[in-house]
């Protein structure tokens, strides 16, 4: 049994369609099997809600008089980005205002714009014989503007990792605030109600196809940036008409210590047009597995403790290594449905069709990493010989370690090289005025450390965010193998 | 019952008895109280306390008459308007007062609230704030 676009939409048009949304499709197909289902169901509507940093929205403001060509522009202070004709420009949602970085962005705006609120355009311009105008301040609404086309490059990731910190601290990170010691974690997306989930070959959702966005009509204009259907990991190219979309369904969002994004609404229909396609849209959330992640690791690759599916995460924990975490979405859940929801009334009140996709979405990319053509430096390259004190050697041998040597940070061992503090100029100086004479009363015993193999701008945000300046370097077994400091780093 | 934040400036700490000293204060007064957290920090030395609303200010004043430091803390508001039931600060409650609904929804208990504060600046809406 097959149905054709063209069947589907006159069920639509007639209001005969039956459509499900894909979290009732699972009842459906497990009670009637999916041969039934298919010639049943017309339509299963999907949803997503969550942070979608690569995201934002063409603006064309018109002319002024005398006309202008920008060369900056702000929008309620937001820089956004002009390298377009003289007054279009694009404001990414992950653009922070300047001065209070983890407050306002891109996506506050975009939210706001789109609420009818009145926004404040800044702009200036080098100036040409053509455009002469060299500044404007002024406020615009979502009606003045000719165009505002939302027009997100990489949305509606097909699933997420989990994020976990493995560290003695608190991370921020766009994956939310992770607590030291695998305190929490984080995970992002809908599971069965994911669009791409419910598609995985990509039979039904391709170029042109109509979707629900932002709270209005918007189209798949290709696959997203980063697109890896081999690993799972499909995501979309979006765009459409900002201005008849909804602030409930945009939403910008920030990130403390992390930055600014915009939650953006998602919601593609599938037809049902044969079993196969039936079956797939009855995904449930135990199929759909994910790698939790040690976000701890700031690298490229960072390393994968375990596996889980959507299923236990809805529940809201994991497990690693028998310990159990409690964990929670960045995304919503409750709005994905209310989007599945929503865009289900829409064709089953015919004021939405479905349509043949102009081109099919590719299987086969892949996400390859960056060419780096410089390299990367490393702990190990830039550290130089730590000037040693045994723990239970005398204030003053250390002190005229310092003079003689010319440094500030002495690095206290035990006898086999074991790391057990640290002491600065300043403890010496310290010990003098307080009259102290143990050496074991002013070290440092909880020291901050690095390692040979991370990378240098890994360990001077340490420094930076512990207001330090040298970090012993040691090795898995604790013995001290080097020293590096701000000096070095200059 | 109300919480206060008690604390100790490391300089007042001299010996290992003094670690016990807030609890003994209190326990002078007959008044039975829960240590919500216990923590010691660079600055000193941290209790939060959940005391019986009517002793607040009997409590608060034999304290501070011993140099101790003591704060009312609030517990959190969420402000539903601004919320997007993402999810955020769930993972962070460790007593579950923020929580999903079965229906997916964040919901907020405030009697389970023990104002540790930590879910306040993981609210990517600004929704959750600290009761005065």
């Amino acid at each position: 049994m097959t149905k054709t676009y063209k069947e589907i939409n006159q069920k639509i048009k007639s209001g005969d369609a039956v459509v499900v949304t894909a979290e009732e499709m699972i009842d459906i197909v497990e009670e009637s099997g999916s041969k039934v289902a298919a010639e049943e169901v017309d339509v299963v509507t999907t949803g997503t809600f969550g942070p979608m940093c690569s995201s934002g929205a063409f603006l064309n403001f018109g002319h002024s008089d005398p006309p202008i060509k920008f060369d900056h522009l702000w929008l309620n202070e937001v820089h956004a980005y002009h390298g377009n004709a003289a007054v279009d420009c694009y404001l990414g949602v992950t653009r922070k205002l300047d001065k209070r970085p983890y407050e306002y962005g891109g996506g506050n705006v975009i939210e706001e714009l789109v609420s009818g609120k009145e926004i404040r355009l800044r702009g200036i311009s080098d100036t040409t014989d053509c455009y002469p105008l060299s500044e404007v301040d002024t406020y615009i609404t979502i009606d003045d503007l000719n165009q505002a086309i939302l027009c997100n490059p990489r949305n509606v990731y097909q699933k997420y990792d989990v994020a976990v910190n493995s560290t003695d601290r608190t991370l921020y990170t766009y994956m939310g605030k992770l607590l030291p010691n695998f305190g929490n974690a984080h995970y992002s997306g809908s599971g069965c109600l994911n669009p791409l989930a419910n598609d995985p070959d990509f039979e039904t959702i391709g170029i042109g196809t109509r979707i629900f966005l932002g709270g209005g009509v918007g189209y798949i204009i290709g696959h997203g940036t980063q697109h890896n259907p081999k690993n799972g990991m499909g995501t979309l190219f979006v765009k459409g008409n900002l201005k008849q979309m909804s602030p409930e369904y945009l939403r910008g969002v920030n990130y403390e210590k992390y930055g600014t994004s915009m939650f953006c609404g998602v919601g593609i229909p599938i037809p049902i047009l044969n079993e196969g396609i039936a079956k797939k849209t009855a995904i449930k959330d135990e199929e759909i597995t994910t790698e939790i992640v040690d976000y701890g690791i700031p690298r490229r690759d960072r390393p994968v403790l375990g596996k889980t599916n959507y299923k236990d995460l809805k529940k809201g924990f994991i497990n690693i290594n028998g310990k159990e975490i409690k964990c929670s979405s960045m995304s919503s859940l409750y709005y994905a449905r209310k989007i599945a929801n929503e865009l289900k009334e829409w064709i089953e009140e015919g004021k939405f069709l479905l349509n043949h996709p102009a081109e099919s979405l590719p299987t086969d990319t892949e996400f390859h990493p960056m060419r780096q053509t410089s390299e990367i430096e490393f702990v190990k390259d830039l550290k130089r010989e730590a000037v040693i004190c045994y723990h239970d050697c005398d204030i003053k041998v250390v002190a005229e370690k310092i003079i003689n040597q010319n440094i500030n940070h002495i690095i206290i061992t035990d006898r086999h090289n074991k790391l057990k503090g640290i002491v600065t100029s300043f403890d010496i100086t310290k010990a003098v005025a307080n009259n102290e004479k143990k050496l074991n009363d002013i070290i440092t015993k909880k020291v901050i450390t690095t390692t040979d193999n991370e990378p240098v701008d890994v360990a001077t945000r340490r420094m930076k965010k512990h207001e330090i300046s040298a970090l012993p370097v040691i090795d898995d077994k604790n013995n001290v193998v080097g020293i590096i400091s701000a000096e070095e780093l200059m | 019952m109300a919480i206060i934040n008690v604390s100790i400036p490391f300089r007042l700490i001299k010996q290992i008895e003094d670690y016990s000293r807030i609890v003994n204060e209190i326990l002078k007064h007959n008044i039975s109280f829960n240590i919500l957290k216990f923590s010691t920090t660079s600055s000193g030395i941290n209790l939060l306390l959940e005391v019986p609303e009517d002793k607040t200010k009997e409590i608060t004043e034999t304290l501070r008459s011993n140099d101790i430091q003591v704060d009312k803390k609030g517990r959190v508001i969420l402000d539903e308007d601004k919320c997007i039931h993402c999810g955020s600060c769930i993972s962070l409650c460790p007593t579950d007062a923020l929580h999903f609904t079965n229906k997916d929804k964040v919901e907020f208990y405030g009697n389970k609230c023990i104002g540790c504060l930590i879910c306040q600046d993981a609210c990517p809406r600004g929704a959750i704030s600290e009761s005065k």
